[in-house]
């Protein structure tokens, strides 16, 4: 082997490596770019943490009146804006009606779909069947079910709901 | 670049000065390694070392950034379409909306429209579940003068492939018999569709 053989070797070496790192810089780039990968990721996550917030507002143990304040607050931490202003408003009566009633609830997303995602200004549309197993202080507890349809918003905190209306019969539009 | 290569160059180039059979043979095997020679060794190896370093590091840096990538790429999320594709969410909604309110709607006189139209929207196990239900339901239209109109309030898609979706839906359902205000009801669905053909197929209705 000359030396000029070696040494152009070693340089097409050194090209090839380039190259390679190249080749993965681009395809990392193309994924980290990717509009559709990122939608997809931020739909998931908006529907989770939605359900989620769901249920928590759907949920609420009234045995004390301690329990019932920690209730409220978690109901603040699953809202945001309209949804969250008007839970604020309205936490004293509620804290002191809820605790005079005495009523647990328990809610459970039983099925949830997103109809609309928006991720430039991070709201999203989301439509859900929940079941609320209500154990009344006295009495049988039965379950209702109801069906929702919540707009969900991107916080710094993540999805929160920002309106929330039950969608009864002929109320739907 | 070998010590017996770099002399057939030539005295002419700087760094084979040392290496000069003309007063080098001798010397070099007296003396103990010069100082000064191990430095001009060292300084044509650097390159070489440094060369393989990066080439290393370009090979390694290459390969952890393309699996980061295939890391980001590869989740559940991006083989669910929904959403991610407008165009299709918006037609399997559309699709599956049309046909539920189509096959869940019905007159005393035109059952076997109804029946039908099932036959071109619904098929597999929705098919069989649905004749099942409508031979009750024709019988109870005709002697009770009912009909039923469905109408879909929302529709959501929670998984969407090429070939198949899965779908949230919202009904609302009014009865009416003949001399009675009508009632409504309230009715959620969860329905698996197939596209055959070019055309969205209901081929399960289940409830939540």
């Amino acid at each position: 082997m000359t030396p000029r053989t070696r040494h152009l070797g070693g340089w097409a070496v050194l090209l090839v490596a380039a190259l390679v790192c190249n080749l993965g810089a681009w395809s990392y780039g193309q994924a980290r770019g990717d509009r559709s990968l990122s939608y997809a990721k931020a739909r998931d996550t908006a529907l989770a943490e939605g359900e989620r917030h769901l249920a928590t507002l759907n949920s609420l143990d009234g045995e004390s009146a301690q329990r019932v304040d920690d209730g409220l607050r978690a109901w603040l931490d699953s809202s945001t804006g309209p949804l969250h202003d008007e839970l604020e408003r309205t936490r004293k009566e509620e804290a002191k009606s809820l605790t005079a009633a005495g009523d647990t609830a328990r809610g459970k997303v039983t099925s949830a779909a997103l109809t609309a995602l928006d991720e430039r200004t991070g709201t999203a549309e989301l439509i859900a069947t929940v079941d609320v197993e209500v154990t009344p202080r006295t009495g049988a507890p039965g379950t209702q079910r109801k069906r929702f349809g919540a707009t969900l918003a991107r916080t710094a905190d993540g999805w929160k709901v920002k309106a929330l209306t039950a969608i009864g019969t002929g109320g739907g539009r | 670049m070998s010590s017996e290569g770099a002399t057939d160059i030539g005295p002419g180039t700087e760094a084979d000065v040392a290496l000069d059979p003309g007063h080098g043979s001798e010397e070099a095997e007296t003396r103990a390694p010069d100082p000064e020679d191990g430095a001009d060794v060292s300084r044509r190896r650097w390159p070489r070392v440094l060369g393989a370093l990066l080439t290393v590091a370009l090979i390694a840096t290459g390969g952890a950034l393309y699996a980061e990538g295939r890391q980001l790429r590869d989740t559940p999320a991006t083989a669910n379409l929904a959403l991610t594709d407008a165009e299709a969410t918006t037609r399997v909604t559309g699709d599956v909306s049309s046909a539920l309110s189509k096959v869940f709607s019905y007159g005393p006189g035109a059952t076997a429209t109804t029946r039908a139209a099932a036959t071109e929207v619904l098929a597999g196990k929705a098919l069989q579940q649905y004749a099942t239900l409508f031979g009750q339901v024709e019988r109870q239209s005709a002697d009770q003068k009912l009909t039923l109109t469905t109408e879909v309030v929302r529709a959501g898609v929670t998984r969407l492939t090429d070939d198949s979706a899965h779908l949230l839906v919202f009904l609302d359902q009014v009865y009416e018999r003949r001399g009675r205000a009508p009632t409504t009801a309230s009715a959620q669905l969860t329905v698996v569709a197939e596209l055959r053909e070019g055309r969205w197929w209901i081929v399960e209705i289940g409830s939540t």
